[in-house]
């Protein structure tokens, strides 16, 4: 047996090409980490790289259904909304609870959990608002999937304004602890890469994805079209709660203006520019989009930027992101990677009886296979 | 009883502002399966072209058609620069590119107008109220239905009365057919960009008239209620598109009048939850069949 690490796209054979995708998807995000630890070292960059990996995490979970059903949500940023109010709600310490929220029902006022259980309640509660709106908006197809998803952003972002008991309204909720540290994103996003590399090479996600090619021969062939996309749609609002939690965490205080276009129109981009159909495009175009918008910010306001938030609407940088998407759709429309995924090949030294032999010595190690289906 | 009417003549003049505005968005979809969210920025255009012609002192008789003018000339811009190297394109792809288009366009009228918002000053006879009997109809809601109602049959007059509108309805029906007839795509992509941008225009003037300001984040509004009442009419067709729009302003009005003040805050969410469980029943629109449509 050697290992041996490539760039594909197709899926790998048994639960060896499964568990070796799952590693490979988790040394990429191993890389990302290394990156972000370097970086987090320089004393202005902390926030941008708890942001930078939060975003992550955030694409990571936008990819799981965009990539695997090959519908556009726009309703994604609601999840992360949700995931945000709930983790950051179960964290506060009572004695703020009282302050702050006074009128929050009595169940959720006597109560206050740490940080992991506090994402585990935010990727919840958002998994659950998938699980509930799911049958209904997966019904559809295409484009009227997508403003529909985007109906669910705009009944979120209603409700989270107006239920002043529970958020506070529309002013800003505030007093949630500062718990989310460099070890909580980032073990966080290990824990979503891999958890999504092994949906994917999963029955649930291959189904999710014949449904996306083929719907008409899926169908045929016994595949539920509901049930293949709500899989993929819960789990996928589960990564984004996780992400809204952290992000709770790491600002304190936020509003449900936080969780609007904007937050939107970042994910999208960085998605859209690393490629929407894997994980590995995931990270890159978080990284890509990230650094762009950093490198604005700079020439914008012309000196250090520490403290301001990702999503803040300055000009210049949401322009840029307008011109990159064009610039990407036009000329590689599948994003930088594709489909492609980082992946560990277990490989036994003498090429065996099935399909065309390529002798494992004579194989470059990394090969950028692209298949035409795929993205 | 002159509440009933004065409520169905809300919903009438809400209705035809959102089945234009859906008519100006499905007919660019009918052709090349965009859904173009920079559509509402037109109306912002519009705004601002109105603000800054009227400021200038000109008669608002002169306003309205170089504000037509105007935008129609910025919706072909769009279409040809933007938009017509896609076509063909996958419909996300087109959906994420007008995505794009808005984040550039937006930009463009912060830098010139800024942030803030920019008042409309519309003449008087505008806004004035017409008291007949015990009803107090506003003069701007007369008008948008009759613009309406105009709007509409100049449209159908072109539709099926005209060369452009025989290609227009050829390239939707059937692209391939069309082409090998000698009718060029990106011809009848202009054409389609053209009368979009013509009723963007009358819809973003009625619209801020009402509305009073303009800012460059106004936008997003308008794409919503157009997004919504074309989903609810049945993508892709133009009664479909009127039939969505008028439906939309009618759920809209009997919310407020039906809901007790303390579900009203929650109005927008309600109208929503009601587009999406239409939908759930009738995958293809009000208009369409009860299965999914392409």
């Amino acid at each position: 047996m050697m290992l041996r690490l490539a760039l594909r796209t197709d899926s790998p054979p048994g639960l060896l090409g499964r568990l070796g995708a799952t590693a490979g998807a988790l040394l990429a995000a191993g890389v990302v980490t290394l990156l972000g630890g370097l970086l987090f070292m320089a004393p202005t960059m902390a926030e941008i790289v708890l942001l930078f990996g939060i975003n992550a995490i955030l694409v990571i979970g936008f990819q799981v259904f965009v990539g695997n059903t090959g519908i556009v949500s726009f309703g994604h940023v609601a999840f992360m909304a949700v995931g945000a109010y709930a983790g950051g709600i179960a964290a506060m310490p009572v004695l703020d609870k009282e302050i702050t929220l006074p009128d929050l029902p009595g169940p959720l006022a006597g109560f206050a959990v740490g940080f992991v259980p506090a994402l585990l309640i935010g990727g919840g509660a958002a998994a659950l608002l998938a699980l509930l709106t799911g049958p209904a908006l997966m019904r559809l197809s295409g484009a009227a999937a997508s403003i529909a998803t985007l109906g669910l952003l705009i009944i979120v972002s209603n409700v989270l304004a107006q239920a002043t008991p529970l958020t506070r309204g529309p002013q800003s909720l505030f007093s949630v602890p500062e718990n989310t540290t460099f070890a909580g994103v980032y073990i966080s996003l290990a824990a979503m890469v891999a958890l999504s590399a092994w949906f994917k090479w999963s029955g649930a996600g291959l189904r999710a994805r014949a449904v996306r090619d083929q719907p008409a021969a899926a169908e045929a062939a016994g595949v539920s079209v509901l049930r293949a996309r709500l899989w993929a749609f819960v789990l996928s609002a589960f990564i984004t709660g996780v992400a809204g939690a952290l992000y709770a965490q790491l600002l304190t205080a936020f509003s449900p203006g936080s969780f609007y276009i904007p937050q939107l129109v970042l994910v999208v981009a960085m998605a859209i520019v690393g490629g929407i159909g894997g994980i590995s495009g995931a990270l890159l175009g978080t990284a890509v989009v990230t650094v762009l918008n950093e490198l604005l910010r700079r020439v914008e306001s012309g000196v250090s930027v520490a403290g301001v938030d990702v999503h803040a609407p300055s000009g210049i940088s949401f322009a840029a992101l307008g011109v990159a998407l064009i610039l990407m759709l036009r000329w590689r429309p599948a994003g930088l990677l594709g489909a492609a995924e980082v992946q560990f090949e277990a490989r036994p030294p003498v090429p065996a009886d099935d399909g065309p032999a390529r002798p494992a010595g004579a194989v470059p190690p990394v090969t950028t296979g692209r298949s035409p289906a795929e993205g | 009883m002159t509440a009933f009417v004065q409520h169905v003549l809300d919903a009438l003049s809400v209705g035809s502002t959102y089945a234009l505005l859906a008519l100006g968005l499905t007919l660019v979809f009918s052709v090349m399966n965009l859904i173009n969210f920079a559509y509402g920025l037109l109306l912002v255009w519009a705004g601002y072209a109105a603000c800054v012609l009227v400021d200038a002192g000109l008669p608002f008789a002169l306003v309205v058609p170089l504000c037509v003018l105007f935008v129609t000339a910025l919706s072909m811009a769009m279409g040809r620069v933007a938009f017509r190297p896609f076509i063909g394109a996958p419909p996300i792809t087109l959906l994420i590119t007008s995505f794009g288009v808005l984040l550039i366009i937006q930009y463009v009228a912060i830098l010139i107008f800024g942030e803030k918002p920019r008042v409309l000053n519309a003449p008087d006879f505008l806004t004035g109220v017409i008291a007949a009997g015990g009803l107090r109809v506003p003069v701007l809601q007369v008008v948008t239905i009759a613009s309406g109602a105009v709007v509409v049959a100049a449209f159908y007059g072109l539709l099926h009365r005209t060369p452009f509108g025989a290609q227009l309805r050829a390239a939707a029906e059937s692209p391939r057919t069309a082409r090998l007839m000698g009718i060029r795509p990106d011809r009848v992509l202009m054409i389609a960009f053209a009368i979009s941008g013509a009723i963007a225009g009358i819809v973003g003037l009625l619209w801020f008239t009402k509305v009073g300001a303009v800012t460059p984040r106004s936008d997003m509004e308008p794409t919503l209620k157009a997004f919504i009442a074309i989903v609810l009419g049945g993508l892709g067709r133009t009664s479909g598109a009127m039939l969505g729009g008028l439906a939309l302003g009618g759920i809209e009005v009997a919310m407020n009048v039906v809901l007790p003040s303390g579900a009203i805050t929650y109005a927008q969410a309600i109208v929503f939850a009601v587009v999406i469980a239409l939908l759930v029943l009738r995958p293809g629109g009000l208009s369409g069949a009860r299965t999914e449509a392409a």
